[in-house]
């Protein structure tokens, strides 16, 4: 029997960085994976935005020369209709303001987890903390009801003052510790499929850029890596799952302008995986007396796009800080260790799951819903033909007729969204600054010779009332580059 | 339900791939059974063998059954587990340094 006063289950992201963080803060620190050594068993798409240049500088600096690093300066999106046929191809690198935000630029990175996991790991073992490979964790170590520590499958005793769970989707921590059992619905299912590339004609054809390819029925992303690709496809796992994992990889690659694609770069199937991703409207409980969950354990990935290692990372260092500071007081307990959901609710984290239940209806709704995709499609080349570049495709009528014309079809399928809109939509509307709200109307008080003398407050009791949807924005105490809170909104507004 | 109908000129090419040579997995002997089925708690639904990356489960007569030598072919994933409304399927983990290597991650 072995004693430490932190154990950290998983050497993946969110493990390493917590065994990092624990080491550093001087606490006597061990930390296992199951596979022969750190990345052995991860696959994630592992994109690595530019948030990491902000909160993980020296790192995201370090990783930049490692092997499969390709840098992600793009995200080019083509869109199939029900026939295969690719209608819709455009590309977008940002905004000025996105490059302005930071100091490299718009610059993300796409790593395998290959190269990631082991480099991460380093930073812990470096740190002072002790990792052990080739070890399953398999049970915890109860005591009334409070996480001692754990057991290994070679049958060794770890105690601990604090147990740190980084082991993943399926967590054997969080299910035998009684914390949590099935996800019930909120888990998603990823098949990958990994290809190797030609390296000079990935740079010509793809360039810096992450792909996704989208059609009514199905969708996949297409993460670039130095050498090779990895494509992904999914759904929730629930009752209405309606292709196996295999079909899906394989309507994928049978898709005509993904083979030519292929072709062009010389890409050739390399690895197939598959894992379990928590894509959740709200993270699951945290805590519990003498443990923490963190990463894909804890379900933090992103409600929106679902990437979850820099999720991991911030929720392995809150978790690691959370420990030496129960430590520290000399009380682990379930009511002490509610100190962790308090910390990551109020760290960028919290504020990234604040429209977890918005966002997951919204993808649920779009992407996964085959009819409304097929006519969101249409909606979407509608949209592109009234831009002043695209019309030249149109040359059927005069000009001006043209435009009327696709405005008019554009009009004729619009209703169909209003449903939508109202669903899914307004409700992200909430999250508008009401700063912004204010501008859009002072900008329109200028114009309206009525109110262009009225001093700005009454004006904006005026308008409060006289648009009821409006007027939670308006209301004087709010902070004013932040949401509107929900309780507000949804008694205002619905 | 999905409209498979598509448009024959359209169509790529059938792309050949062995799914099974693209999985690397090291020390199957060792790797322990890690996926325990309760027969009795079974409703026969079937969503295990839909959800399931290498078709390793099959339902006959309104019961699931799992592929005897599954080790050789699990991807070490959990959906079995996570879908099984009747929680029939428990899922750990093989035995540490065993199963899957995944490269390319």
């Amino acid at each position: 029997m072995e004693k430490w006063d932190v154990v950290v289950v998983g050497a993946g992201p969110g493990g390493s960085y917590a065994a990092k963080t624990a080491a550093e803060l001087g606490l006597k620190t061990v930390f296992f994976e199951r596979g022969r050594s750190p990345g052995d068993k991860n696959a994630s798409g592992c994109g690595l935005g530019q948030r990491w240049w902000r909160d993980f500088p020296d790192i995201m600096e370090k990783l930049q020369g490692l092997p499969s690093v390709r840098k992600v300066e793009m995200v080019v999106i083509n869109l199939l209709d029900e026939h295969d046929r690719l209608r819709y191809r455009c590309g977008t690198t940002g905004s000025d303001l996105c490059a302005s935000r930071w100091p490299h630029g718009m610059d993300g990175i796409s790593i395998y987890r290959r190269d990631l996991d082991p480099f991460l790991a380093g930073l812990a073992t470096a740190a002072g903390a002790e990792l052990r490979t080739s070890t399953l964790v398999n049970d915890v170590v109860m005591e009334n009801g409070v996480v001692r520590g754990v057991r290994t499958d070679s049958g060794e005793t770890h105690l601990a003052e604090v147990v740190i769970a980084a082991d993943g989707a399926v967590s054997t921590m969080a299910r035998r510790s009684g914390l949590r059992n099935r996800w019930g619905g909120g888990c998603t299912l990823v098949p990958q499929l990994d290809f190797s590339a030609d390296e000079e004609k990935m740079d010509l054809i793809i360039g810096n850029a992450e792909w996704v390819w989208f059609g009514p029925l199905y969708g996949t992303y297409q993460v670039n890596f130095r050498d090779g690709f990895h494509i992904g496809c999914g759904q929730w796992l629930r009752s209405d799952w309606d292709e196996k994992p295999l079909d899906m990889i394989r309507d994928v690659v049978r898709m005509k302008p993904f083979q030519d694609m292929c072709k062009a770069i010389g890409a050739k199937p390399r690895e197939y995986q598959a894992h379990l991703l928590p894509w959740l409207k709200k993270p699951s409980k945290t805590y519990t007396g003498g443990m923490m969950l963190v990463g894909d354990a804890a379900g933090f990935p992103c409600p929106l796009e679902a990437e979850g290692v820099w999720h991991a990372l911030m929720s392995g260092r809150i978790a690691a800080e959370t420990a030496a500071w129960a430590i520290s007081r000399g009380d682990v307990s379930e009511r002490a260790l509610a100190e962790y959901e308090r910390r990551w609710k109020a760290s960028d984290l919290g504020k990234e799951h604040e429209f977890g239940p918005e966002f997951v209806d919204l993808w649920n709704s779009t992407v996964f819903d085959p009819r409304l995709m097929t006519r969101q499609i249409q909606l979407l080349l509608e949209v592109s033909m009234l831009h002043p570049f695209s019309i030249v495709f149109d040359w059927g009528d005069a000009h001006m007729d043209c435009f009327n014309q696709h405005l008019e079809h554009l009009l004729d399928l619009a209703p169909e969204f209003a449903d939508f809109g109202r669903r899914y939509i307004k409700p992200l509307a909430r999250g508008i600054w009401p700063k912004n709200v204010k501008r859009v109307l002072l900008q329109a008080k200028e114009r309206i010779p009525l109110v262009r003398r009225m001093p700005d407050a009454a004006y904006f009791r005026l308008v409060a009332r006289l648009f009821r949807g409006l007027a939670p924005y308006l209301d004087p105490d709010l902070k004013q580059d932040a949401p509107v809170p929900r309780e507000l909104f949804q008694r205002e507004v619905g | 339900m999905k409209d498979k109908e598509r448009y024959a000129e359209l169509r790529g090419e059938e792309m050949k791939i062995d799914f099974f040579d693209l999985v690397k997995r090291v020390d199957v002997e060792k790797m322990g059974d890690f996926i325990r089925y309760d027969r009795e708690k079974c409703n026969g639904c079937g969503l295990c063998a839909m959800v399931c990356s290498f078709n390793l489960w099959t339902v006959k007569a309104g019961r699931a059954k799992l592929a005897a030598r599954y080790q050789e072919l699990c991807l070490e994933c959990g959906a079995c587990w996570e879908i099984c409304e009747q929680e029939a399927i428990d899922f750990s983990y093989p035995r540490g340094g065993t199963g899957v290597v995944i490269e390319y991650g």
